[in-house]
């Protein structure tokens, strides 16, 4: 069986192509109009995927080729597709805060960004916060407040509260309690959360024990 | 997700041509698109990533007495259409600006309180670190009958609004609609107060772009009688920025929540206004949270020009505006939600 000639097709671009080619002769100002219009459709950059392809990472200082497919998110990449296991996936919707890690330095939930577009951006995860086996304050002041239950959030909480303290070291108990409103803990352990972020950055600590504050109605 | 192609765009005209007519979707912040692929609501062929583009007039957040010369606008403010002009004095924020920056901007602070504010309420730090602008105001329906992946509503192209005889606690209060869904963007309701434009990229000539510069009001009044849109805006529409006059000394904004931090307004009141020895002019109310677009009512910003600002007059501008309001069985406590919040919002314009 033969198969079928498949009929000629006419893109955009073959389109500008051929008139650009025929229509010099037309009129000057047409030419130059269609030649932009010829740059820019034969510039426009070639998508990538469905199918797997090259990805390349830099996470805790250190560049991670990978090969995955346009739909991998970065807490993916993290933990399926390199041994990154401490940022954890719960909601996977933005939600819940576990898999908080840092993006140029910027608190962000690792299941809401593609691992093909944080390129060449600064990644850093619960596991390239300590320095020479050292537990940072933050960490350190988790231990010391018991601040966990199951510890399945605390790389969330700790990512938080890390991001809090670089760019405001001493928060008030309020700014600790926004700092940390894109988490969640089931065990509801924030109290004493807040008391180890507090300690983190040297402020004497609350007495509070209110889990979740709801809005004041009129 | 479903699999779909990658591809980030240089320019603004790029970024268009390469959607042209495809199944596509810009890709900026990513928090509401994500989420909607996750959940199989929408599966695009294609994402063009727009975070890394030049080329476009407008850069950051460019505050009004900077005399911004690239985009000044007159607001026909009888019939709602902005038109490009010369002269004036406008506001210009890209819309790639995270959420973060404008609430964190000093000059936005400073003289557009409301937004700062309405900018502090949206999301999570993790959410406002990375959401943008135009995101924000693009965001779908956070109904949860729209959000259900197993269920196809009225708005998803169905033939039922599960949400009239459901559980409507969180929806319109505004009910004569055949789409009940709360209108959730805390910045959409802002800038309607603010009597902002949003500007597309590629201007006329495009389809799908009603016009080059157009007003919150236009962008979002097809989701009234539309119930399959939350905007009157399709395929190729590139947004560009926005452009707020500097013709309103005052503006707040305000909203309630069951939670204080991270969670979505019950009802939200932005007001912007002339106030000059405790009287009121120009005013703009917009409720948030009520109807499917940022709800407004003329009559009350009528009945508002040259009043004193006091308990009073707040209160009867309250009554006008919630006048039409039609609960679901769920959600009368809406009305006096609202008109709390409308009396906040403009007695504290008198600040």
């Amino acid at each position: 069986m033969t198969p079928k000639p498949t009929p000629p097709t006419l893109d955009r671009r073959s389109f500008l192509k051929g008139l650009g080619t025929s229509a010099v002769a037309v009129a000057t100002v047409q030419v130059g109009a269609m030649a932009d219009e010829l740059n820019k459709a034969s510039a426009l950059p070639t998508p990538q995927g469905p199918a797997a392809v090259p990805v390349s990472l830099t996470i805790n200082g250190e560049k991670k080729d990978f090969q995955l497919e346009p739909r991998v998110t970065l807490l993916d990449a993290l933990r399926n597709f390199s041994t990154l296991t401490g940022t954890k996936e719960v909601c996977d919707r933005g939600t819940c805060g576990a898999c908080s890690v840092l993006l140029d330095g910027k608190l962000t939930y690792a299941c809401m960004k593609l691992a093909i577009e944080v390129q060449g951006h600064d990644i850093r995860t619960i596991e390239g916060i300590a320095q020479n086996g050292q537990l940072t304050p933050v960490q350190q002041a988790f231990v010391e407040c018991d601040a966990l239950m199951c510890g399945f959030c605390t790389p969330g909480f700790v990512m938080a509260a890390t991001s809090l303290l670089e760019s405001n070291p001493k928060p008030t108990e309020d700014e600790v309690r926004r700092a940390c409103s894109g988490n969640l803990c089931r065990c509801g352990t924030y109290p004493n959360i807040i008391k180890a972020v507090m300690k983190a950055s040297g402020a004497p600590l609350p007495e509070t024990n209110e889990v979740i504050r709801y809005g004041s109605l009129a | 997700m479903n699999n779909f192609q990658y591809v980030s765009a240089q320019t603004p005209g790029q970024a268009i041509d390469l959607i042209a007519d495809k199944n596509g979707r810009y890709l900026a912040g990513g928090i509401d698109l994500l989420g909607e692929m996750k959940d199989y609501i929408i599966s695009p062929d294609l994402l063009v990533d727009v975070k890394a583009m030049n080329g476009s007039s407008f850069k950051g957040i460019v505050a009004a007495t900077t005399k911004a010369p690239m985009h000044v606008f007159d607001a026909g403010r009888h019939s709602g259409n902005l038109s490009l002009s010369g002269g004036g004095d406008t506001w210009s924020l890209s819309s790639l600006v995270t959420i973060a920056e404008i609430a964190a901007h000093p000059d936005i602070r400073a003289k557009l309180p409301g937004l700062a504010e309405a900018a502090s309420e949206v999301g999570s730090p993790q959410i406002r670190n990375v959401a943008t602008l135009g995101g924000n105001l693009l965001q779908h329906s956070r109904c949860w009958y729209y959000r259900q992946p197993d269920l196809v509503c009225l708005k998803r192209g169905g033939t039922t609004c599960y949400a009239h005889e459901g559980e409507n606690k969180y929806l319109s209060l505004f009910s004569g609609c055949k789409c009940v869904t709360a209108f959730s963007s805390n910045l959409g309701v802002m800038l309607s107060a603010l009597d902002g434009g949003v500007v597309f990229e590629g201007g006329v000539g495009k389809d799908a772009v009603p016009g080059p510069l157009v007003s919150l009001r236009s962008l979002y009044a097809k989701a009234w009688t539309d119930p399959v849109t939350d905007y009157s805006l399709k395929g190729s529409g590139l947004i560009g920025g926005i452009l707020i006059p500097n013709n309103r000394t005052h503006n707040a904004y305000r909203q309630q929540s069951e939670r204080h931090e991270f969670d979505w307004a019950l009802v939200s009141c932005a007001a912007a206004a002339n106030v000059k020895d405790g009287k009121i002019y120009d005013a703009r109310v917009a409720l948030g949270a009520v109807s499917p677009v940022p709800y407004m009512v003329t009559e009350a910003h009528h009945y508002l020009e040259g009043q004193t600002l006091n308990e009073e007059t707040a209160s009867k501008a309250a009554d006008l505006i919630l006048k039409d309001a039609k609960p679901l069985a769920q959600n009368g406590y809406k009305i006096p939600l609202a008109h709390t919040l409308i009396r906040r919002t403009l007695l504290a314009l008198n600040t």
